[in-house]
């Protein structure tokens, strides 16, 4: 399957009329036939699209058929980086991924960090495009010039973070030499809500993008840190873009928290707000007898010994590795949970314990699937076992009670092998509800497309509600407001106005892709657009603007949404299923209630968008305007 | 002649303000904990008059809560529960019972 990689009139890093930053090389790969090659695109077309989400929207819309599925051939998996990605601004090691997905069968635009982008830069290439079907099970290496795919079937049957074991141990890399994904053994067995893992700890994880990888027979990517040079247009003033990006993310009083601390102050601060999704939605308040002083954020650092885990350039202290400090697993080294897997591997199963979390939280990237959908799964399986709707019997002999860390595990370890009853649950809430059926289907949280929500109780948060039910990309399209009077907006609005939060939402849009499509974390993205601008600029040669980086966003949502609607996936599945839309029963959003103005909030949304109510479509004029006047042709005639 | 000493309004009552993690650096606190503050009003007062009361005591608190005249982007304000904006408005009165919260602003996760 070793094939030399054959150029196609690339033009290569330095060309004069290529901006700076961009490596200029798309890697293309069919895993069916073998063929390796690469492709580049023109100036103009890299200010257009960037990299990332930008130009795996692109990719996807073009190349991949409205009446295919994820498991298709003809579906494109592009991990693709972007500008900034190897740059010396913290946080230049990003992944997207971007495909056809497993869970809605739509657009997936999905975020990891860690150092692959940076190493992909670094051998030349802003993205890899995969197609095709190998005929068996391969993995895709890369060294500068050298792009082989190799023999797999050592690997099969390891999990994430052997997988990158054993590569490092066979190729002769450690540390930060060699950048491994791989979507582990849920890939394999396409379980729906398989994610991409790598460099022990970091996950692209939405929309089954890991099944993606798994149909194609592709078990990981390895790229050694190559040897190319990756030149700013202006090195000076990216560098003082970097220091003003970092000074305003270390001192800014909202993100200080971050910079310190990462997203380990969630927990505390969402459960005052009734955001904190607790026992799959079943309760909004705190269980009697948890001591949530161990729940703050410096005290689930210090609950463990610890040491920095910095991705490319990162100066954060965000990302740490942990030693268990007790229990049947003291001892073992782990990856210090975000946010979401306190949350999903945690509260909302029932699991107060951090150490018992934190555990569970690793086990879970090294199966390989997302943390949301593993906590909204088994939190949902363990409300229906509490009820009877489900037995232990049905359960493989587990008993799933709330709470039980190793009982999720166990489940855990049936999905991902698809064995007994993990064969249903491993298709994602959604099928796996509709499936069952009755009384259980009516306790599951997801989307009518297909996804779930990330890590919080968004009936106490209107904005990610909305968003999660309407962005195209599998998951969110704004993301948290993020200095929101940069945009005109208010710096603070009530959460249950459903006027405010369609505002909020439309004039945020776009926001996560341009993000997405920088090559940077989207945490060291959090400072103002214009400061991003600045790094763009310094990297790129370009004049790139604010208004333009808006342009940008909506440019990538109007690509991604015109995708769904030409495979069929239109307004009416842009709802929550009963029970995430629902009325909390108790807590501090017991008051409110979604139902009552969801529709108001999307028709608003819609019409501050451009967006057809009736289609879904972007409308023709919002095409244009955009510079998607093929994809106006297509969608309207 | 010295001034008359300060008399209490007879009916002036204690609010209970908690002030959590990253907020807490801004009022003497490590940054790390959730404090429990308590701020004596007078009938009428509203909650914008027991914030300045408050940044009165803690003036680190003045420069990151307030901008242009209004609240800033960086704290949440939240009273009994809800978030400003929800039950009460920056000049609604406050009466006996009443819970207010500091909360940092969440931007990740």
């Amino acid at each position: 399957m070793s094939r030399d990689i054959v150029h196609q009139g690339v033009q290569q890093t330095g060309n004069q009329d290529m901006p700076g930053g961009i490596a200029g090389q798309i890697l293309r790969i069919d895993l069916g036939s073998g063929r390796i090659w690469t492709e580049t695109l023109t100036p103009r077309e890299w200010r257009i699209y960037l990299g990332g989400a930008g130009l795996g929207a692109k990719i996807l819309y073009e190349e991949v058929p409205p009446d295919s599925n994820w498991d298709d051939p003809e579906n494109r998996l592009v991990l693709a980086t972007g500008p900034l990605a190897g740059l010396p601004v913290w946080g230049t090691g990003g992944l997207t991924v971007v495909t056809r997905g497993a869970l809605t069968n739509g657009a997936t635009s999905t975020q990891a960090n860690g150092f692959f982008g940076a190493c992909l830069k670094y051998s030349g290439y802003d993205a890899i495009v995969l197609q095709g079907i190998s005929p068996k099970w391969v993995y895709l290496y890369i060294r500068d010039d050298q792009v082989e795919l190799r023999d797999a079937a050592h690997l099969l049957g390891r999990d994430t973070w052997e997988t990158q074991q054993s590569l490092e141990q066979e190729l002769g890399y450690r540390g930060h030499q060699l950048s491994v994904y791989t979507s582990g053994i849920a890939g394999e067995n396409l379980v729906r809500f398989s994610a991409i893992h790598g460099d022990y700890g970091h996950v692209a994880s939405k929309n089954g993008c890991g099944a993606v990888m798994g149909v194609k027979k592709l078990k990981a990517v390895a790229i050694v840190r190559g040897s190319r040079a990756l030149h700013a247009r202006d090195p000076n003033g990216l560098m003082k873009a970097a220091e003003v990006i970092s000074h305003d993310l270390e001192t800014n009083p909202t993100t200080r928290g971050l910079y310190q601390l990462g997203t380990l102050q969630g927990v505390v601060n969402l459960s005052k707000l009734g955001a904190l999704p607790i026992k799959n939605y079943t309760t909004s308040v705190i269980p009697a007898g948890v001591d949530m002083a161990q729940w703050e954020g410096q005290a689930l650092r210090d609950g463990f010994d610890h040491r920095g885990h910095q991705c490319n350039a990162c100066g954060m202290h965000h990302c740490h590795q942990q030693v268990l400090a007790r229990g049947k697993h003291k001892g073992d080294i782990v990856d210090e949970p975000e946010y979401e897997g306190w949350s999903g591997a945690g509260w909302a199963i029932g699991c107060t314990d951090p150490n018992a979390v934190s555990w569970l939280n690793t086990q879970i990237d090294r199966a390989c699937v997302d943390v949301n959908e593993f906590g909204w799964l088994v939190g949902w399986c363990m409300e229906c076992y509490e009820k009877g709707y489900f037995t232990r019997e049905q359960l493989g002999g587990i008993d799933l009670k709330w709470g039980d860390a190793e009982a999720a595990n166990a489940l855990l370890q049936m999905i991902i092998r698809r064995q007994g009853f993990g064969d249903v649950l491993a298709e994602g809430v959604k099928r796996a509800a509709e499936h069952v059926g009755g009384e259980a289907q009516k306790c599951a949280i997801y989307t009518m497309k297909g996804n779930t929500p990330r890590g919080h109780d968004h009936r106490a948060r209107w904005e990610e509600l909305l968003d999660t039910c309407v962005g195209s990309g599998g998951s969110l399209e704004t993301g948290p407001p993020v200095e929101p009077t940069e945009m005109g907006l208010p710096a603070r609005t009530n959460p249950f106005d459903h006027k405010a939060v369609s505002k909020n939402v439309s004039t945020l849009m776009g926001r996560r892709h341009l993000e997405d499509s920088l090559g940077i974390c989207i945490f060291t993205s959090r400072t103002k657009i214009s400061n991003l601008c600045l790094a763009i600029n310094a990297a790129t040669g370009w004049e790139f603007s604010v208004e333009e980086a808006q342009q940008f966003g909506r440019r990538v949502a109007a690509l991604l949404r015109a995708f769904n609607v030409r495979s069929g996936i239109g307004p009416e599945l842009e709802r929550p299923s009963e029970r995430y839309g629902s009325q909390p029963v108790d807590g501090p959003a017991a008051a409110h209630d979604p139902r009552k103005i969801f529709d108001a909030m999307v028709e608003d949304y819609y019409n501050a968008l451009g967006y057809d109510r009736a289609t879904g479509k972007p409308l023709p004029e919002l095409l244009r305007a955009l510079g998607l006047g093929q994809v106006a042709k297509d969608l309207w005639g | 002649m010295c001034p008359a000493p300060y008399q209490a309004n007879a009916d002036a009552f204690v609010v209970k303000v908690e002030v959590v993690s990253t907020v807490s650096q801004f009022v003497g606190g490590s940054g790390h904990e959730a404090l429990a503050l308590q701020v004596t009003v007078e009938p009428g007062d509203t909650v914008r008059t027991l914030l300045q009361q408050l940044c009165g005591r803690y003036p680190r608190l003045r420069a990151v809560l307030w901008e242009g005249g209004g609240l800033g982007p960086h704290i949440e304000v939240v009273v009994n529960d809800e978030v400003l904006g929800v039950s009460h408005q920056l000049d609604s009165p406050l009466k006996p019972g009443d819970r207010l919260m500091l909360l940092g602003q969440y931007v990740g996760g």
